[in-house]
């Protein structure tokens, strides 16, 4: 089926309600309009509680909504018979890389999603090793999941989805439990199939740093979307930041001190080399 | 000579074709009232590291010593170290399994074997140090607090055995950024109010970095450096060829004196970096 | 921490008893085992007992990993060896002490009796050090498949025993880290008497299953995300092949059986 809409994903008037919590309290998520294009790359913030990884698993078909729709390359969620093909489309990184690993070899796990798309044995070896080159997994594949570092197990879990050839990346904080090393590879290999691939990306994070490459930033807070932008304008707005209790960048945060203090800066400087080229040049001019 | 280790080597399953010798000869230590920052790519030791300080492994060889005695292996020795030594694990809110907050704050002063009447008064010194309402919160199940108030119940379930250094493995783990701040807030005011001697190991250095007097970098099991914070994090290449990175406001530092700006590098905080700034702008105007 | 966890007994390697397709290891066994308990020469066990040793050399796993494999069988042995000794009577009398003699008959069968345990449980480690629990499940799935027919879910028992399999290291470094923690408030599991003891378990299990619950939680919504779905027709990567080699040692295992049985050796 070809989907006319120019959205990959599309949200109406979506709400979701946890079972057992009344519908007036709290709800989850209420009131999301939402729609994302092709190939885009969409940071995702909000404090801890904000419906974030509710509204990823909506997306995935995890979770229906109690009201209004998912629309998957314009297939509902709710669609029992199309389950299978809305998760391809969508694939999903969840934060603990241990708990999403299901095989007992890197090359088994690859392969899961394959298999359960009951492809023919031949070309699921295939396409495992064609992604194992492409995200430099190969010396892995015959290694257990438990004896990998943080940054591999996401790796691997970003090569099990990619395997299946999806249109969307869903990332709930998958660089939460890494150490630097392991989130600049998780990072860059997820900016690199954007950009080369063409895959759209949705990151849940709660780190300001990795929202600064995003195309656009949502931030949700008590179940609502309450701004979202392009990142330079999202991040600047460090007032409405602070007021949801999250932080900007440290070149935000520092911009807004030094503005304070008189210095004559540009508006949107979210990049530390934005910041430093800005107070460089103004050295130079005095 | 407070705290610390003298050529502590320890294997993993040693004899057996599995051995891992995870630590390797390290010597360091600490002063009294020090607060000092483990840091080191995932796999470097610094698990197994801080729990020979807590008398949880054993040296293959090598001593821990403590107040200037090394710490024998005998039970009595390794019960006493603990008492004094509080080791908060990482994502330790995991490891809760009372009904109410009250029990799980005193599982460690009961353990100590003190009678009710006391235990009680340290479960409500705990609570009030860690900054939560002791009245409202204490009959609560743990597993309905949120994820802030749940870290901040675990450091009090340590902190009731009144120890004179605390050690934290990743405390800020799964914290949104207000989370963050508030854990360390707490750790800066403990450690200066109490003069307790503080140990963080962390892949996250912009917050914690501004707070450290001492730096330490293992890696492979070793101890590559040693030394103030401030001289650590000025061995910029030296850390990112480590795997390690900086905090951002000094990247932002790096920046600009690499961009003909004559500022200091070895500023950590945004606060430090805007006095930094200030400091030219001061010059300029006069 | 620990990355030294190992799953099974599973000692990796290249050779040609590694290599063999692990359905037909585990019907070679049988008819081995078959053959173990109709034996009732002592050349035939002998002769066994030396194919074992052969195909032991040839796994190049150490010998030592077999020695440990055969320390739960020491104490049946050495039971086994006493009453044997001591109570079956007929041919020389060896040694007498008192009221126990020892007669010749006793000790041949004692014997006897120990090289077969051996030589058991010297075949079963030859299957479980060379192959992966992972194969062995899908090995041993493959024969439960007629069960499918009376109601049973054979793929999903077997892959229900994939992630049993694939999770156990992660749940022993869990029970570990839970351990220490609590020890490092002040936990003791060690002393006191044994309600005492039981009743220091609650910090561990209390949370080691609310994690192990958590984890299968996750878990299943890992695996529904990527398509799993129960009931459902799925594929291998690596199907069963069989190759020559597997026809050969089925084939040799059956004709000792039969030679054994129809020549009462």
């Amino acid at each position: 089926m070809v989907n006319r809409s120019e959205f990959m994903i599309e949200a109406r008037e979506l709400a979701y309600y946890y079972p057992g919590e009344e519908k007036n309290s709290f709800p989850a998520l209420s009131g999301i309009n939402l729609a994302v294009s092709r190939g885009e790359y969409l940071a995702l913030i909000g404090p801890n509680g904000s419906g974030k990884t509710t509204l990823l698993k909506l997306f995935n078909a995890l979770l229906a909504p109690c009201e209004g729709e998912v629309l998957v390359e314009g297939i509902s969620t709710v669609d029992e018979n199309k389950i299978a093909e809305v998760r391809r489309y969508c694939g999903m990184i969840f934060q603990n890389p241990d708990n999403q690993l299901v095989a007992t070899t890197v090359e088994e796990d690859i392969a899961f999603g394959l298999e359960n798309m009951a492809l023919p044995s031949a070309e699921i070896q295939n396409k495992v090793i064609a992604v194992a080159h492409l995200l430099g997994l190969e010396h892995l594949l015959h290694q257990p999941p438990h004896l990998l570092s943080g940054g591999e197990k996401q790796r691997v879990a970003i090569a099990g989805v990619l395997a299946m050839q999806p249109h969307c990346i869903l990332m709930d904080e998958p660089t939460a439990m890494l150490d630097f090393t392991g989130r600049r590879d998780v990072i860059e290999t997820v900016r690199g199939l954007n950009r080369d691939q063409g895959i759209a990306v949705i990151h849940v994070t709660h780190f300001p740093e990795e929202a600064v490459y995003a195309d656009r930033i949502i931030i949700l807070n008590q179940g609502r979307l309450v701004m979202q932008g392009p990142p330079e304008i999202v991040l600047s707005d460090v007032s409405l930041l602070h007021s949801l209790g999250l932080q900007g960048p440290a070149a935000v945060e520092l911009a807004a001190l030094l503005r304070e203090d008189g210095f004559d800066l540009p508006p949107q400087l979210i990049h530390c080399r934005e910041l430093v080229h800005s107070l460089c040049s103004l050295e130079r001019k005095s | 000579m407070f705290i610390g280790t003298e050529k502590l080597t320890h294997t993993y399953m040693p004899g057996t074709p599995f051995a891992n010798e995870a630590l390797k000869e390290v010597t360091f230590d600490l002063s009294q009232g020090e607060f000092a920052l483990i840091i080191g790519p995932s796999g470097s030791g610094k698990s197994t590291l801080i729990q020979h300080l807590n008398g949880l492994l054993k040296p293959s060889s090598g001593k821990v010593y403590f107040e200037g005695n090394t710490v024998g292996s005998n039970k009595a020795e390794l019960f006493n170290l603990r008492k004094r030594v509080g080791l908060v694990f990482q994502m330790p809110e995991e490891h809760f399994f009372s009904e109410t907050v009250y029990d799980e704050i005193a599982f460690a002063p009961r353990n100590l074997g003190f009678e009710e009447s006391k235990v009680q008064v340290r479960v409500t010194e705990a609570l009030e140090e860690v900054g939560l309402e002791t009245r409202t919160l204490l009959n609560r199940h743990p597993f309905q607090l949120s994820s802030g108030q749940k870290r901040l119940v675990a450091l009090a379930s340590v902190l009731s055995l009144k120890p004179e250094v605390l050690i934290l493995d990743e405390p800020t783990a799964g914290l949104d950024s207000s989370g963050r701040r508030n854990l360390y807030s707490l750790l800066t005011k403990l450690n200066r109010s109490k003069r307790l001697t503080v140990l963080i190991c962390t892949h996250h250095l912009d917050e914690a970095a501004a707070l450290a007097d001492t730096v330490i970098v293992l890696q492979h099991g070793r101890l590559i450096l040693k030394g103030a914070a401030k001289e650590i994090f000025s061995r910029r290449e030296q850390l990112y060829q480590l795997g390690l990175g900086l905090p951002a406001v000094t990247e932002i530092m790096h920046g600009l004196s690499e961009g003909g700006m004559k500022v200091r590098t070895d500023i950590f905080d945004l606060e430090g970096a805007r006095q930094e700034i200030n400091k030219l702008k001061g010059r300029h105007v006069k | 921490m620990s990355r030294s966890i190992t799953l099974g007994q599973y000692f990796p390697g290249q050779s040609l008893v590694h290599q063999l397709n692990p359905r037909m290891k585990l019907i070679s066994l049988l008819f081995v085992l078959a053959l173990l308990f109709s034996l009732r020469s002592y050349s035939g066990l002998v002769a066994l007992f030396f194919i074992a040793l052969f195909l032991i050399a040839k796994t190049r796993v150490p010998f030592r990993y077999f020695l440990r494999g055969l320390r739960p069988v020491l104490f049946i042995a050495i039971f086994a060896l006493v009453i044997y000794f001591f109570f079956t009577s007929g041919g020389i009398v060896l040694l007498r002490v008192g009221f126990i003699t020892v007669e010749s008959e006793g000790v041949r069968e004692g014997i006897f009796i120990i090289l077969r345990l051996v030589t058991l449980v010297l075949f079963s480690l030859l299957l479980t050090l060379t192959t992966t629990p992972l194969s062995l499940t899908y090995g041993l799935s493959y024969f439960l498949k007629p069960l499918r027919y009376i109601g049973l879910p054979t793929d999903e028992v077997a892959m229900i025993m994939a992630i049993a399999l694939r999770f156990i290291p992660t749940l022993m470094e869990e029970s570990q880290r839970l351990m220490r923690a609590q020890v490092s408030r002040g936990a003791d599991f060690e002393s006191g008497s044994i309600f005492r003891r039981a009743k220091s378990l609650v910090p561990l299990i209390v949370p080691l299953f609310v994690s192990a619950f958590r984890r299968a939680d996750e878990l299943a919504l890992a695996m529904e995300a990527r398509g799993y779905r129960i009931g459902a027709i799925r594929t291998r990567m690596h199907e069963d092949t069989f190759f020559p080699r597997d026809w050969v040692v089925l084939a040799v295992a059956l004709v000792m059986l039969a030679a054994s049985l129809t020549l009462g050796l």
